[in-house]
């Protein structure tokens, strides 16, 4: 049984279809991302899981039971918004108090529960601060405190770091990672930050227009995603303009024009078929960079355009052909620095190729 | 620490202040006057019309019936302004701006226009409201809750639903919700809307002048009558008191909300 399930979820405002038919199941203690571009229906999706809204079609179950028509409090679900909602009229301890006080604990009960919760998140001694006394990093910990503390079957979280600077969000990302894993809640994340999913998910669904597009592991998402969108979205991408000759036990086997023909592999969730024009989606760190030489045969060849200093690493343009790619480089001494208009040969292993329809 | 006003700005303002403050300052002289009638600048000063005014039953009976009538207009318009500014903000509905404009326009309408509508209605459907104190009671309301709807709806406006949400979620019924959660937090919006209506309504000229009855005559009635036969400078003392009771409402109410400021900080 899933912890959550989405069986033919839809929602429309008015004429405008926010979510498309969905089917989602979501394991117990799961991390579940949602990721995609602004307006693509993250925060709907959650919210009619949240109970917030009604969907238009379709049934939403929790632990195998159907919650579609209940109202928000009767849920169990605990929910995290981006901008925390810590309720300004009320102290930490009081916030953090209140799901415990509705459900008419006792006094003791509830002080034991809430001092319990604040050490988990690191907040003792905040009991009496209010929310305008508290930074975000702390507000962040206190809404999730709030959630926490009243023990919900699921965890829905609105992209909670988006208002948090850089190094809050990095430091957070770990940290709620941590907490979730320790109490083993399923969990549903809302962000637009490729990064955080990939980090902090074990499974990731990229959306786009209302659409789930791919679902699977961060590896997958990744390393095999199954559209031209999914490769853009998410990290840096060479998409080189390609054809396909013919299937392969591990994939297809592309031509990149000029009789170069390259093995890339394809995404489970896609299949291609032979003269079908792909994109090869070669990721920035997966293609060797090197002067060119006689000796190995490389994939291609080409000419260094330009570099850009990065600190970590040189990214460099090269144009191959009528192909032009970007290619990152560590930062090394022991890796020569190559002038615009050296000529290079290029090279990637056989499972570094994706071909994406 | 420097001035953060330009000068210019700063004239403005005072100029403005004066402009405001003299007829306030006209009519407490004018109270205060030692003359027999009613003059500025007054001939002398003294309290013999102040005195005239706490011994003059009219004048009593007039000013206790308008605080009366304040008061209860008071609360009826901050429950029924509440609601509507809840309802105008929360719902969304083809017609609701109309609606709200529909709403909030006795503001801008005449107050003659609604004495005499209201007048002319009560006498047209013959349901006994003519010049009584119920007919009374409620154009006051009417006049009075568009005030709380705007001071209420401006206090919605900025209030973040996802508090709500959070609560509900949390396990909180709509109703505990909105008791524990949306109405402290709008209750400066609530208080200043019935200050508001409170005033307005003790002021209330044009509407009272159609609707209240011969025997219960409303404060600014009461000084209007009587300066139509004789320029009776006890008016002047009764707006005297009228703008002290004012005064301290206000103040009164400001101090209370800070009151509450400072007990949720411990
Ligand atoms: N209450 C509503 N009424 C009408 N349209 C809505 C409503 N809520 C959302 N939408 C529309 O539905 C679509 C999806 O919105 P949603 O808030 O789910 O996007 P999102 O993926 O969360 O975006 P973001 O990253 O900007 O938060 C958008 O086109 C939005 O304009
Ligand atoms: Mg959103």
């Amino acid at each position: 049984m899933s912890s959550v399930e989405f069986q033919g979820v839809s929602k429309k405002f008015g004429g405008t279809v926010a979510v498309e038919k969905t089917d989602i199941a979501i394991e117990q203690g799961e991390f579940f991302s949602m990721l995609g571009p602004s307006g693509c229906g993250k925060s709907t999706t959650l919210r009619m899981l949240a109970g917030f809204i009604a969907p238009t079609t379709g049934r939403i179950l929790v632990n195998g039971r159907d919650i579609t028509d209940l109202p928000p409090e009767a849920r169990g679900i605990g929910i995290v918004f981006q901008n925390y909602a810590i309720f300004p009229h009320m102290n930490v301890f009081d916030n953090i108090a209140f799901g415990l006080v509705e459900r008419k604990q006792d006094k003791a009960t509830i002080k034991r529960k809430v001092e319990a919760t604040l050490a988990q998140v690191g907040l003792t001694g905040y009991e009496g601060r209010f929310e305008r006394e508290l930074s975000g990093g702390q507000k962040q910990r206190v809404a999730l405190a709030r959630v926490l503390v009243i023990e919900p079957e699921i965890l829905l979280l609105d992209e909670p770091l988006s208002a948090l600077d850089k190094q809050m969000r990095e430091e957070m990302k770990f940290w709620i990672k941590d907490i979730q894993k320790s109490i083993g809640i399923t969990t549903v994340y809302v962000t637009h930050d490729q990064s955080e999913a990939l980090t902090m998910s074990d499974r990731i669904a990229v959306m786009n227009e209302g659409r789930m597009l791919q679902i699977g592991s961060p590896v997958d998402i990744y390393e095999k995603p199954s559209s031209r969108f999914i490769a853009e979205f998410i990290g840096d991408s060479n998409l080189l303009r390609a054809s396909v000759t013919e299937l392969t036990d591990t994939g297809c086997v592309v031509d990149l024009g000029e009789g170069v023909a390259v093995p890339a592999r394809v995404s489970d969730a896609v299949s291609v078929a032979p003269g079908e024009p792909v994109g090869l989606l070669l990721r920035p760190e997966m293609v060797r960079l090197m002067p060119a030489h006689d000796g190995e045969k490389p994939r291609l060849s080409g000419k260094i355009v330009d570099e850009v200093y990065q600190g970590a690493l040189r990214r460099y343009r090269v144009a191959a052909g009528t192909h032009e790619l970007v290619v990152e480089v560590p930062n090394r001494p022991e890796l020569v620095r190559m002038a615009a208009g050296t000529p290079v040969d290029l090279f990637w292993s056989a499972e570094s190729g994706v071909a994406v329809p | 620490m420097g001035r953060t006003i330009p000068l210019p700005m700063l004239i403005l303002a005072v100029l403005g202040f004066c402009y405001m403050l003299l007829p306030i300052l006209v009519v407490v002289l004018a109270g205060l006057t030692a003359g027999e009638f009613l003059t500025f600048p007054p001939e002398g000063l003294s309290l013999r019309w102040v005195v005239a005014f706490l011994q003059s039953e009219k004048y009593l009976s007039a000013f206790f019936f308008s605080f009366r009538l304040a008061l209860l207009t008071m609360i009826v318009a901050t429950i029924l302004g509440t609601a509507a500014a809840l309802f105008l903000s929360r719902t969304r509905f083809i017609g609701r701006g109309a609606m709200r404009a529909f709403f909030l326009s006795p503001v801008v309408l005449p107050g003659v226009v609604i004495g005499f509508s209201l007048f002319a209605f009560y006498i047209s459907t013959g349901i006994g409201l003519t010049r009584t104190i119920w007919g009374l009671w409620i154009g006051h309301i009417l006049y009075s809750t568009p005030y709380v709807i705007g001071t209420v709806g401006a206090a919605l406006a900025s209030y973040d639903v996802s508090l709500d949400e959070a609560a509900r979620s949390l396990g909180a019924s709509p109703m505990r919700t909105f008791r524990k959660i949306t109405l402290p937090n709008i209750s400066q919006g609530i208080q200043a809307g019935s200050i508001f209506a409170f005033i307005v309504s003790f002021g209330q000229f044009e509407v009272s002048l159609f609707l209240s009855a011969p025997n219960a005559e409303p404060l600014p009635i009461a000084m209007y009558n009587s300066l139509r036969y004789k320029f009776d400078p006890s008016a002047a003392a009764a707006g005297i008191f009228a703008i002290i009771l004012v005064t301290a409402s206000v103040l009164l109410t400001n101090r209370l909300v800070n009151i509450g400021r400072l007990l949720e900080k411990k």
